[in-house]
């Protein structure tokens, strides 16, 4: 690792940019999302990526991938922000799939059979309405039965959750004090009510409500009943630093989108571009942009680099991005004027995707919150070592 | 004066705003109260029905002069009025015809345009909507397009406006139009019109917004014949009328009376979410935000009741109203949208309509808090951006 050379990463790039700009965009994106049907998301595109060998970019070669870091996965997933794609690339790829390669026995890696090809999606259902971004709050039970476990508990709406054919879930083992393990749950599994809804970009997912899901022994990963919570922690921070790929994508486009708007919008005879004081609005827009690049890739080389920051780097990558996209989409909006309140024009559209990113796996003020925890654990030790966080 | 000289308040006025905050509670119904509780879309005729029950008590002008039909509220009945109805929840005060219109229509109107439109506004019998920015001229208002040819006894219009608030729920609309495109100024060829919209050749198509709502339109006007006789004032003096309408419409538009409202929405969200099953109340940051958004509106409300007290407030104290009245219910909307987070934001548009019964995913309100965050995005655009706010400042106080 990483088995991607610079020459590798920038063909990826330049194909999924291509891919995404030709064949996607705001009003694909609209059709999509509006669609009667229970996706919301283009089944002939995720087709189309599996066969781009993208679905495998992370996956182990046993399962058809070809073993790529987060890196190369988050290349993908800018593009893909850039031009709005609706489909779960992240919830499938680096949570649901990333759970199985990362935690699932040898026998359980089958569970990935079909991913890289297309043919399975999986889902990740964790937190929990009483757990608001906190990761180590589990309510539902796993209570063991004669073979297995049943599972109760309500999950919270989790992105991409509405279209899985198989759920990685979070429960607490035997009762409200035991371990949390991570249970493969088929969508079609008895007891599983999932109540699909659009976020507020359209993309869609579920929330969900667990009856006394029945599910085998083997269906736990790992297949011991070990404590997973630093595991999911794990997961989540990468899950977040592939959100901050997507929002990169979708804010510099946004960024684009109304520089050339404002070159063309004439008032008071003349280019709105030509105002100081929106050209200094639309250099900031820029500077974050380029901030955020920074942060990330910053902390991508950590994740990819296994490094002891990698967990700091994420939360500082996504506190930041989230600042800064926060920052373009309401300029976005703002500088279009009334044509950005408009659902006909995309400037909206890319407010809408930012402000769910955003939020997407802890928003801004909940990783400083854990940075500055993380302070007082310095001051309470002021000999220890630079901590990996979870 | 660095300190404002305003006497006391005055110990009667309680007794006022107790009258309209009981008003409130009884003429709003449980039906009624559901939808405006849930920031669902309220039916015309709901709504229609509470501004005639305010029509009644002559409330819905009580602002206006005694000569004009109306009470003669002092600028802190007006307040008091505002504040105990935006309080309250109520429906939203159309300002087209009782705040716009009206007062143009008996400051520069004829004795029969007096006649002829004031009843219908002091009764709401007739829906007004207002037809200034067109899709060239947003903030640069001045440079409109729609044409306005006098012909005989009438005058032929033609043109388009742009992001006209229930224009497909009005039944006439005031116009800014364009009467000589030669005139040396181009404020200076401006005419304000009243038409009729059943007037043959005018269409009226919706501009959905981001919210996915329903609220702005899209107004054209193809040989559309109105009589000379609803010019207003003079021709071509019409955009003087259109600055004396823009300054009520700034000082109304910030709609501060509805900010205490959203802050007890927001306590209660913050009550009644968890994170790590403790209510996001206990949070540092939340107790702090809540209390840094309580004091921006106590200061925005001293700021307002000073300007009421000069009378008139001036251009300036209303762009400043207007600049950071948006800018709070921005702040505000966007801390309950950051609650919301906790719950994926999920956005259920179609639990806005009344009468909803689909399976919820979230806390009830989302959906309308969503709604109201996304639309109002538009709150420091519309009524003068807040570019062209601080432009009139520059200009106007400090001389630039």
């Amino acid at each position: 690792m990483p088995a991607f050379s610079s020459e590798e990463r920038q063909l990826l790039h330049d194909s999924a940019t291509e891919y995404f700009a030709d064949r996607y965009g705001p009003e694909r994106a609209l059709a999509l999302t509006r669609d009667d049907g229970p996706d919301g998301f283009g089944r002939a595109e995720w087709k189309s990526y599996a066969e781009l060998g993208w679905l495998g970019l992370m996956l182990p070669e046993d399962a058809g991938g070809s073993e790529g870091g987060l890196t190369e996965a988050a290349i993908l997933f800018a593009a893909a922000g850039a031009e709005l794609a609706a489909e779960p690339l992240i919830p499938c790829l680096v949570l649901g799939a990333g759970a199985v390669t990362g935690l699932g026995t040898e026998a359980q890696q089958a569970a990935l059979e079909g991913v890289a090809e297309g043919e399975k999606i999986l889902g990740f259902l964790h937190y929990e309405p009483g757990s608001g971004f906190a990761r180590d709050h589990v309510e539902t039970i796993a209570r063991p039965t004669a073979d297995g476990y049943a599972l109760t508990g309500d999950k919270a709406f989790s992105a991409g959750a509405h279209a899985a054919d198989l759920l990685v879930v979070s429960a607490r083992i035997g009762g409200p004090d035991g371990p949390v393990g991570l249970f493969l749950v088929p969508g079609d599994a008895g007891g599983l009510h999932r109540v699909p809804a659009p976020a507020l970009d359209g993309r869609r997912g579920a929330a969900a409500t667990l009856d006394g899901v029945a599910v085998s022994a083997d269906a736990l990963l790992g297949g011991t009943t070990d404590d997973r919570l630093a595991a999911i922690d794990r997961l989540l921070d990468r899950a977040a630093l592939a959100v901050c790929a997507d929002m990169l994508g979708a804010m510099t486009k946004a960024s684009e989108i109304t520089t050339d708007y404002l070159k063309t919008r004439e008032q008071f005879g003349q280019k709105l571009s030509s105002f100081q004081v929106l050209q200094h609005r639309l250099v900031d827009m820029r500077i974050c942009c380029e901030e955020s690049r920074a942060a990330i890739h910053a902390a991508l080389t950590a994740q990819d680099e296994n490094a002891p920051d990698a967990a700091i780097a994420a939360w500082r990558a996504k506190a930041e991005t989230a600042r800064a996209a926060r920052f373009v989409g309401g300029q976005g909006v703002q500088l279009h004027g009334g044509m950005g309140m408009t659902d006909d024009l995309g400037i909206g559209h890319y407010y809408k995707r930012l402000s769910v990113n955003e939020a997407l796996f802890g928003d801004a003020a909940w990783h400083i919150d854990r940075l500055a925890a993380r302070e007082d654990a310095r001051a309470a030790q002021p000999a220890a070592p630079e901590m990996a966080g979870a | 004066m660095f300190i404002n000289a305003a006497a006391p308040r005055d110990p009667n006025l309680e007794k006022f705003r107790m009258e309209v905050r009981e008003f409130c509670q009884t003429e709003i119904g449980p039906e009624m109260r559901r939808i405006l509780d849930l920031g669902q879309h309220l039916p015309k005729d709901m709504h229609d029905g509470w501004l005639k029950a305010l029509g009644r008590k002559g409330w819905l002008t009580g602002h206006w002069a005694k000569e004009h039909g109306g009470l003669g509220w002092t600028p802190e009945e007006s307040a008091i009025f505002r504040d105990e109805t935006d309080g309250a929840a109520a429906p939203w005060l159309a300002p087209f015809g009782v705040t716009m219109v009206g007062p143009v229509i008996y400051t520069f109107g004829t004795p029969e345009q007096k006649a002829r439109h004031l009843p219908g506004i002091r009764k709401n019998d007739v829906w007004w909507c207002q037809g200034y920015s067109e899709p060239g001229s947003g903030s640069d208002l001045a440079s409109l397009k729609t044409r306005a040819v006098r012909d005989g006894d009438d005058y032929v219009v033609n043109g388009q406006k742009i992001w006209t608030t229930l224009a497909h729920w009005a039944d006439w609309i005031f116009c800014l139009v364009r009467t000589d495109p030669d005139a040396p100024k181009k404020q200076q060829g401006i005419s304000f019109l009243l038409i009729d919209m059943k007037t043959p050749g005018i269409t009226v198509r919706p501009l959905i917004t981001l919210d996915l709502g329903h609220h702005l339109n899209e107004v054209f006007f193809e040989d559309v014949r109105v009589p000379a006789e609803n010019l207003i004032g003079e021709e071509n003096k019409g955009w003087d009328y259109a600055k004396f309408l823009l300054a009520h419409e700034r000082v109304g538009v910030a709609e501060i009376g509805k900010f205490g409202r959203y802050l007890a929405q927001l306590r209660k969200l913050l009550g009644e979410t968890r994170e790590g099953g403790r209510p996001l109340s206990e949070d540092p940051g939340f107790r702090r935000r809540l209390a840094e958004l309580e004091m921006n509106l106590s200061t925005l409300k001293a700021m307002h009741a000073d300007a009421l007290a000069q009378g008139t407030p001036g251009l300036i104290s209303a762009a400043a109203l207007k600049i950071r009245g948006s800018e709070l219910q921005q702040a505000i909307l966007q801390t309950m949208t950051d609650v919301l987070g906790r719950h994926g934001l999920a956005y259920q548009a179609d639990a806005l309509m009344a009468g909803w019964n689909g399976e919820l995913v979230g806390p009830e309100e989302s959906a309308g808090i969503l709604a109201e965050h996304l639309h109002r995005r538009a709150a420091t655009i519309y009524g003068g951006s807040s570019e062209i706010q601080r432009n009139i400042i520059a200009k106007g106080a400090l001389g630039l």
